[in-house]
């Protein structure tokens, strides 16, 4: 090949693919390079793709029958537990059963595939419907920069191909982001998660039944406590799909180093194990059948653990290789990041292209964009809530807590009750002190 | 069938796991363990607790060994690895290993 593209993307998950749609619908030149199988075969997530700008790529996709989304999201839960009980915080309307939905549960090989069936099709419907690819199993190996350090294309094995610039979109291992020196070489663990996970399958109609789901919509339940995670840093998830459920563990990665030693039994598989089987979490998901085993590292949403910049001369990065994600306590939010970084990136590559410049001065307008958008405006804002969820008593101190006043308050045993104010009082005595519930109380309400 | 409630060891979790290349008998690794430093100066061996497919093991002898065919290229060892042993690129589509999830 030697044409000279608008843009190289590098990666066919979410955000990359968000960018190639928006460069198809501008009838800009571009190809984008996925190392997997096809779109979402290397791809994990939790998970749930939040907010609305999947409707926006893919205008009323509800209504395509081969749109490959499990469930929109009506019902919200938030579980706090200790070693036999749970108390939840629950949350179902109606109102967000409704297109554009607020969130949709998503299983990446399916997900990822239709949507860039979708970008195919709208490179068809382009100006070039020759002009623009998407390739399968080809692994990017270098990013190729001229002698000022403009980005000018990519090598992948023997092969070039050359662009105007290049989206690094290649997902949380960012290598090429390292390679190109807006990334340690080295990311230590204190930014990062893994995540385990599991697709368990059911019979629809059980499914349905059992989480009280009407037509398509779905439950989304979190899950803190040591009871889930064994102490480490981190959370539980459970998403209804289709016919099956997502679920998992999230944990932080320096936790699991210091905790764990060679001899103990606190892998990510044994504690996923220990998590399945607690009472509350084996109720749910009782009679169903594995259908696959996942994992996948994850960045804890620190903005800290950013790359340097997110541009350079030729170059954007978005996605998850810019580690942009959010978990404040609301949601786990990474996907929709990845949508708005690859859209607000390939914007930026549009009016490169009409300026004829694609200069760092100009790529820096993605920088801007993704400051001014909800992606970077949450996430500096919801730094502290990220730093309080990661604190020690939020795993130990508050689910224990919680628990035991949720235990006294709903016993009744033929005894004279205690009034509240009493029963929270003994709770308190029996877990914490006053000093570090105000404490507590303090950094919750000013971080969020 | 099995019930998702029991404890499913790994070696049947990962048996529900589809990869490339899988009939290939001798794939070229994508990652490349100095094991001498797991097994000198390394105060936590902790590639052998972290990692989610329990590629690196620990011999009879304590050492510890890494072995390529079920890792799922999560990337957790290119972190938890502080020691400089761990050496990670993607596996090559075509003579590497590497994984083809059917859910993700």
């Amino acid at each position: 090949m030697e044409e000279s593209f608008d843009c190289i993307i590098v990666g066919g998950g979410i955000a990359g693919l968000s960018a190639a749609m928006v460069l198809a619908r501008n009838d800009a030149q571009f190809l984008l390079i996925e190392r997997g199988e096809f779109s979402g075969s290397k791809n994990v997530s939790g998970g749930v793709l939040w907010g609305r700008d999947l409707a926006r790529l893919v205008p009323e996709y509800w209504k395509d029958d081969t749109a490959a989304f499990e469930r929109f999201i009506t019902h919200r839960r938030l579980t706090l537990m200790d070693d036999e009980s749970a108390f939840s915080l629950d949350y179902k309307s109606d109102a967000y059963a409704e297109p554009p939905y607020m969130g949709v549960s998503v299983l990446r090989s399916r997900f990822d595939r239709w949507l860039a069936d979708q970008v195919e099709s709208a490179i068809a419907d382009s100006a070039h419907p020759y002009g623009s690819f998407l390739a399968t199993n080809v692994r990017v190996d270098e990013v190729l920069q001229n002698d000022s350090g403009r980005a000018t294309g990519i090598r992948a094995g023997d092969e070039t191909f050359h662009a105007d610039s290049v989206l690094i979109a290649e997902g949380v291992n960012n290598l090429l982001t390292r390679q190109v020196g807006l990334h340690d070489d080295y990311v230590p663990a204190d930014h990062m998660m893994v995540g385990v996970k599991e697709v368990i399958g059911f019979e629809e109609s059980t499914l349905e039944d059992r989480f009280q789901l009407n037509g398509d919509s779905g439950l989304t339940n979190e899950f803190v406590g040591a009871a889930a995670t064994g102490g480490v840093e981190g959370g539980g998830f459970l998403y209804t799909n289709e016919d099956s459920v997502s679920i998992g563990l999230v944990l932080g990665m320096e936790d699991l180093r210091e905790k764990g030693d060679p001899e103990s039994e606190s892998t990510p598989y044994d504690l996923l194990t220990e998590f399945k089987q607690h009472p509350v979490v084996r109720d749910m998901i009782q009679g169903g059948e594995v259908l696959e085993y996942s994992a996948h590292t994850v960045s804890n949403g620190d903005i800290d653990g950013m790359p340097r910049e997110i541009y350079d001369d030729g170059l954007l990065v978005a996605g998850e290789a810019a580690n942009l994600l959010l978990n404040a306590g609301r949601a786990i939010q990474g996907m929709d990041y990845a949508m708005r970084s690859g859209i607000l990136a390939a914007e930026t590559v549009l009016e490169a292209k009409e300026a004829g410049d694609f200069s760092a001065d100009m790529l820096q307008n993605y920088r801007a964009a993704l400051e001014s958008s909800f992606v970077l405006k949450d996430m500096r804002r919801f730094q502290n809530a990220v730093h309080l969820l990661h604190r020690e008593e939020m795993v130990d101190l508050l689910p224990t807590l919680v628990c035991d006043l949720g235990h006294k308050f709903f016993q009744v045993d033929g005894t004279p009750s205690k009034k509240v104010h009493k029963l929270f009082r003994e709770s308190v005595n029996e877990h914490a002190s006053y000093w570090e519930l105000v404490k507590l109380g303090y950094n919750a309400t000013r971080s969020l | 069938m099995s019930n998702a409630t029991d404890d499913l060891p790994l070696a049947e979790r990962l048996g529900l796991v589809s990869y490339r290349n899988e009939g290939r008998s001798d794939p070229e690794p994508h990652i490349e363990v100095d094991t001498d430093i797991c097994n000198s100066t390394c105060p936590h061996k902790c590639t052998t607790y972290v990692c989610p497919a329990d590629c690196y093991k620990i011999d009879e002898n304590g050492e510890v060994y890494f072995q390529v065919e079920d890792c799922i290229e999560c990337g957790t060892c290119l972190y938890a690895c502080d020691q400089g042993a761990v050496s990670w690129e993607y596996p090559d589509p075509e003579g590497g290993r590497g994984v083809t999830w059917n859910y993700g």
